[in-house]
């Protein structure tokens, strides 16, 4: 019964999983690159969700056939169609998070975000 | 009678300027200039129409090809939207004036055409979001003005800015995320994306999946209480506001997070619909959260040195109040709340405009270096005490009308001790406002005699920020001009 449950829905728990893991990555680490691994892991999840939201059990790619009467189940293509346009935002983030990282480590030579801070404090200092 | 296109034009015509501005490398920098010009008195004078047309026929709905809204985009064009969209166009307008002297005293010259594309890009998603009728557009627009307003901080590169502008953008991200969830909890409910449907099926079927509404409820709100910087969630708003060049600081201050308030709004009402948040009590923690980021933005602000930080604090606060208004759960209240976006859009972008002329000139952002500036600069401080008496709340400026309203508001609801906070909260901002002004009228200064001279900043700068403080007066004494379509647009939240 119990893993029944989990195995029905494990498209849910696993995207909760993986939401919970880019926060905590995003939240916790110190190094920025990583920082940006975890906003990724985040979308990654919500995608996921969002596209499991979509899916029919036996359904098929839904392509228009003009032959043939027979009904056919399709996927639900909203979802799918939606997520396309989340993944080209969640580049765009990326990239630019990238690029800001870049110029990070132009300025203080380091991408942990510890190590800039403690150069902040010693700047400020001065 | 007046087109119904006209809000597609302004988008157009701004995504048009965004795109020629970076390929007319062969225009020179003053034609540009005279374009970028052209093109937003013209995108205003449409919003102004607009307003006109709505003012005459009503709200109406615009479909983007579909008419059957399970699939199809629309727009809904009703009296706030379209007073808010033309708020939008012209403070922006005012402000890019302003800033074509300012920002070659802030940017490379080389960056000036890339900051104006994400400006006028940020103005369009701006107008996208407060539109729009659809979820996942709202989520689109949404990432836009997100990047567009990481990329206008972080184009000044300097090395705070380049921290500043990169905790924007993990904090607005997770917010974002979070906000995408939201929709993708109430999409399992509703089956579509619109929001007149999703707020139909919503109130129908609520009984069966409690839990998926209170999962995407908390996940919204929590997404736009990242980008709106309501209290405990505000942390990346004073480094980003405070560097960021001074328009930049302006829109992004005056327009950019409530755009986002405004977007709660719909969400709360529109979207998931009212008798549900209250029954959920989701107005009451909100009050609560207003009230210490009212009482904790202006202590923050007290232990500034910095201006434009101690602005950015003051914006928490201000905030603060949005949220209150939104969080009484009245007509009253949201009516408030929806008439201090607009002043708060007005007396903040004055104050960052004032305080961005006397750093032009001067080059000082400590505010203990500012006696008897009031003397050395008398137009930008007097814009700037203005703005700043507006924020404490004396009576003719637009400020005053807010907090009382406000405080009528809080009567209504029979939550008195609420108006002991809202004063507590003024007092607060008498504190750090006041001696600024003090200092820099009745102070001698250490370098020059106290003689009254013209400001040596530009006209492009002054005149803005003088039309900017000027609206902050007239609306001190005629709130109704305002106040007129808010209470023509507030039956269509309830």
């Amino acid at each position: 019964m119990q893993i029944q449950f989990f195995l029905q829905n494990i498209n849910y728990i696993g995207s909760s999983c993986l939401f919970v893991i880019g926060l905590y990555t995003v939240l916790t680490h110190p190094n920025l690159i990583k920082k940006i691994i975890g906003i990724n892991i985040m979308e990654t999840s919500v995608f996921l969700f969002f596209v499991s939201i979509g899916f029919v059990q036996g359904g098929r790619a839904p392509i228009l056939q003009t032959s043939g009467n027979e009904a056919v189940q399709y996927v639900n293509p909203l979802p799918s169609a939606l997520i396309l346009t989340g993944i080209v935002v969640a580049v765009s983030i990326t990239v630019y998070g990238l690029s800001m990282i870049i110029k990070i480590y132009n300025a203080y030579g380091t991408i942990e975000l510890d190590e800039i801070m403690q150069i902040r404090s010693e700047e400020a200092n001065d | 009678m007046i087109s119904m296109h006209l809000p597609v034009y302004i988008l157009l015509l701004l995504l048009a300027t965004a795109l020629i501005i970076p390929l007319a490398t062969k225009l020179s920098n003053l034609e540009i200039k005279i374009y970028m010009t052209y093109s937003l008195i013209v995108a205003s004078l449409l919003s102004i129409a607009t307003v006109a047309r709505v003012l005459q026929a009503g709200a109406y709905v615009y479909h983007f090809g579909l008419r059957d809204p399970m699939i199809g985009v629309e727009f809904v064009v009703d009296e706030f939207s379209a007073v808010m969209m033309a708020l939008v166009l012209i403070l922006s307008t005012l402000v890019v004036l302003y800033s074509y002297r300012d920002i070659e005293h802030e940017i490379y010259p080389h960056l000036v055409p890339g900051y104006y594309t994400l400006v006028f890009l940020l103005m369009f998603s701006m107008i996208g979001m407060i539109l729009t009728n659809d979820l996942f557009n709202l989520y689109v627009f949404m990432e836009i003005l997100s990047l567009t307003s990481c990329g206008i901080v972080s184009i000044k590169r300097k090395k705070e800015n380049l921290l500043a502008s990169m905790k924007y953008l993990m904090l607005g991200t997770i917010g974002s995320v979070s906000i995408l969830m939201g929709i993708a909890f109430l999409y399992m409910v509703t089956g579509n994306l619109n929001m007149t449907l999703n707020y139909e099926i919503i109130q129908e079927v609520w009984h069966i999946y409690p839990r998926n509404i209170l999962v995407a409820l908390g996940f919204i709100l929590t997404g736009f209480g990242i980008k709106a910087a309501v209290f405990p969630l505000h942390t990346w708003l004073p480094d980003a506001h405070s560097t960021a060049p001074t328009p930049s600081s302006a829109l992004l201050s005056g327009l950019v997070v409530k755009i986002y308030l405004f977007a709660v709004i719909k969400m709360i009402y529109r979207v998931i619909g009212f008798d549900i948040v209250s029954q959920l009590d989701i107005p009451l923690f909100l009050t609560y959260f207003a009230m210490v980021g009212m009482i904790m933005g202006s202590v923050f602000a007290i232990g500034q040195k910095d201006m434009k930080r101690i602005l950015a604090y003051s914006s928490v606060a201000q905030i603060g109040y949005i949220v209150l208004g939104i969080g009484l759960a009245t007509e009253r209240g949201l009516s408030v709340a929806l008439f201090h976006v607009v002043t708060h859009a007005l007396m903040k972008s004055a104050l960052f405009l004032s305080a961005g002329a006397i750093i032009y000139q001067t080059g000082k952002r400590d505010v203990r270096y500012f006696e008897g500036i009031g003397y050395q600069m008398p137009v930008s401080m007097i814009v700037f005490t203005i703005g700043a008496l507006g924020m404490i709340g004396i009576p003719g400026i637009n400020g005053f009308m807010s907090k009382w309203y406000l405080g009528l508001a809080v009567l209504d609801a029979g939550r008195p001790l609420i108006l002991l906070v809202i004063l507590l909260s003024s007092f607060l901002n008498a504190v750090y406002y006041i001696p600024i002004i003090i200092s820099a009228f009745l102070k001698e200064s250490a370098d020059r005699e106290n003689v009254m001279i013209v400001d040596d900043v530009p006209k492009s700068m002054t005149i803005p920020m003088s039309i900017i403080a000027g609206l902050c007066i007239i609306i001190g004494f005629f709130p109704q001009l305002v106040m007129t379509f808010i209470e023509r647009a507030i039956p269509t939240f309830f």
